[in-house]
């Protein structure tokens, strides 16, 4: 026998305790991660290099206000705009959804690509989409998740617009950061609602990087002391103010993971406290047997961080394989990273530690002869 | 004969004021290497303060205490657990076995903090055991051993350090009156046939009748001794 297998062995005595242990630092930490890769899901700004040359512009008042169509001369001559599309999220409901399953885009298909130029479509399947009014392109995503694919014809029952439009499938794309969406034409939008002549917001690329601040101020100034004022912004301050409207929901799941890891250290040093506790006595007797107070505290503190250390390993891989499956269409890119696997497995380890800090503590003060009373 | 314990004006007071307890008053003894000593008296009468004063898990509040010439009260804490991890052999009335662990786990665990290769480390268990008769029970945990067999483990573990003081706190005291008598004859050959030093304390006269010598504690103080005849 070895003093790990000793180790081992006390870890598990008490093997229902030990499972229970195990199962709640497993779960607290897996959920720990779900919430930590959540916020990253929707505060990761564009890291792409179109995304440095896109710039979104919303109407001022807010972003479900529209804009009128007539803007758009005005934009495209402004010098510096290498492309400018409309861009109206139409949030129409899908087959048997009961929520929107996926984004619905309204877009100028021929400025399309040269926005998104990050996008992989069949050059087949892009023509056929410019070709035809009422065609649509979808994410693999989206695709492979309703079992879509080009030529299928599907219906979205409008939920912010008063029309449902029959849309059929020109074609599959993927290689974007999210590739869920279905982009459709601005001008099929236009007609069903009878020419309304408004959009959504315009985005717009570009030529280079260093025209993008002036081009943001001159758009603005285009249209200020109008009745559509707009606000012009990069991608990534779009995203931004965008997850802004969500409230402070970062500030609300980290208070949420706080919790959770302050229980968790709660749960986990109640639980170590009362294992310790048991065997006062026995360690006592290791004591009276030559086990020096640190060799003992050394021991103990390897049986909690090991308990905690396992949990972690099955909270976080759980995690990790999950993630990777692709189940979670609802986020585009639903990755666990190196940095939060590391803060996790991290406070995993730091749980095992403190939660054994008091018990550890009262061991190295207790006395052989009150040890051995504790039992008598 | 050697003195092993040499123990001078020794007294321990617990607490202070009107809670003041004085667990030993100036006691003063010396114990020869190879004794069976056997410490007896009434419950509070010191014997147990004095036992584990000897063996290094308490310390005097005054006096000398020398076991094989070093004085224990002044070895600090972890000179201390070497020193009884060398030199002590425990074996207490509730046997202590670590419940997780098989008999031999349980009799390697003083090993564990020596520099001993697994293979000599079973060596020693294996020698030990066969010399308390326990070598077919090796591999069992404690709940599957009697209460005299888990004595017989506690003392293998007490003896496979090889030490040259044993300290047993009332060893026969949880045994029936043969597993009891087994665990005095092991004591008692430890004693005479392998020269060990032994001190029990005991409430049953018929086990300190077992020892070569026996005193008596009453209020802290050392009130009689008595040579136990033939005994040896």
């Amino acid at each position: 026998m070895s003093l790990g297998g000793f180790i081992i062995k006390n870890a598990l005595r008490n093997k229902r305790r030990s499972f229970l242990t195990v199962g709640s630092v497993a779960i607290s930490l897996f959920l720990f991660v779900t919430l930590q890769v959540a916020i990253r899901e929707m505060t990761i700004p564009p890291e792409d290099v179109s995304a440095s040359l896109r710039i979104a512009v919303r109407n001022k008042i807010s972003l479900a206000n529209p804009l009128p169509a007539r803007q758009l001369p005005v934009i495209s001559r402004l010098p510096g705009v290498a492309a400018v599309t409309p861009f109206t999220f139409f949030g129409g409901k899908f087959k048997d959804d009961e929520s929107l399953g996926f984004a619905q885009f309204a877009v100028d298909p021929e400025k399309f690509l040269q926005l998104f130029g990050e996008a992989k479509i069949p050059a087949d399947q892009l023509e056929e989409w410019k070709r035809a009014r009422d065609s649509c392109i979808v994410g693999k995503d989206t695709a492979k998740r309703y079992g879509l694919k080009a030529g299928d014809r599907v219906t979205l029952v409008g939920t912010i617009y008063p029309v449902d439009l029959q849309l059929h499938i020109a074609g599959i794309y993927e290689g974007t950061i999210d590739d869920t969406n279905m982009w459709f034409h601005q001008k099929y939008l236009d007609e069903a609602m009878k020419n309304w002549g408004q959009v959504g917001m315009w985005w717009l690329r570009a030529e280079n990087a260093e025209v993008v601040p002036d081009l943001l101020r001159r758009i603005n100034a285009s249209f200020a002391n109008t009745s559509a004022e707009v606000r012009a912004e990069t991608e990534r301050a779009f995203q931004m103010s965008f997850v802004s409207m969500w409230g402070n929901i970062s500030l609300l799941i980290n208070s949420i993971c706080t919790v959770v890891v302050f229980t968790l250290a709660l749960v986990t040093a109640s639980t170590m406290s009362m294992a310790i506790r048991e065997r006062f006595r026995e360690l006592a007797v290791l004591k009276a047997l030559g086990f020096r107070r640190h060799q003992l505290v050394a021991c103990i503190l390897a049986e909690s961080f090991g308990l905690a250390f396992t949990g972690a390993v099955i909270g976080i891989g759980g995690a990790a394989i999950l993630f990777s499956s692709g189940k979670f269409a609802f986020f585009p890119v639903f990755e666990l990273t190196p940095r939060i696997a590391a803060l996790a497995f991290l406070i995993g380890g730091l749980l095992g530690i403190i939660s054994m800090l008091a018990p550890a503590w009262s061991v190295s003060r207790m006395s052989v002869v009150e040890g051995l009373k504790t039992l008598d | 004969m050697n003195t092993i314990v040499s123990i001078r004006h020794l007294s321990k007071i617990y607490g202070a004021g009107e809670t003041e307890v004085r667990a030993l008053d100036d006691v003063s003894l010396d114990i020869e290497t190879g004794e069976f000593l056997a410490l007896m008296g009434p419950s509070g009468s010191g014997k147990s303060t004095l036992l584990h004063i000897i063996a290094g898990i308490d310390r005097p509040t005054e006096g000398e205490c020398h076991v094989q010439g070093v004085d224990v009260a002044k070895l600090n804490e972890s000179e201390l657990a070497d020193w009884r991890n060398q030199n002590v052999g425990f074996i207490f009335q509730t046997f202590n076995l670590i419940p997780v662990l098989t008999a031999a786990e349980n009799v390697e665990l003083p090993l564990l903090l020596t520099t001993l290769s697994a293979s000599r480390r079973g060596e020693m268990v294996t020698a030990a055991l066969d010399l308390v008769g326990l070598s077919d029970r090796a591999h069992h945990l404690p709940k599957q051993l009697s209460g005299g067999q888990e004595q017989r483990v506690a003392i293998a573990r007490a003896i496979v350090t090889d030490p040259n003081l044993i300290v047993a706190d009332e060893p026969t005291g949880n045994l029936d009156a043969h597993s009891a008598e087994a665990v005095l004859e092991i004591l008692r050959a430890l004693s005479c046939e392998v020269g060990k030093t032994v001190i029990m304390v005991t409430h049953d006269p018929r086990a300190a009748s077992q020892g070569t010598r026996s005193l008596h504690l009453e209020k802290g103080r050392l009130l009689a001794e008595r040579a136990v005849q033939g005994a040896v």
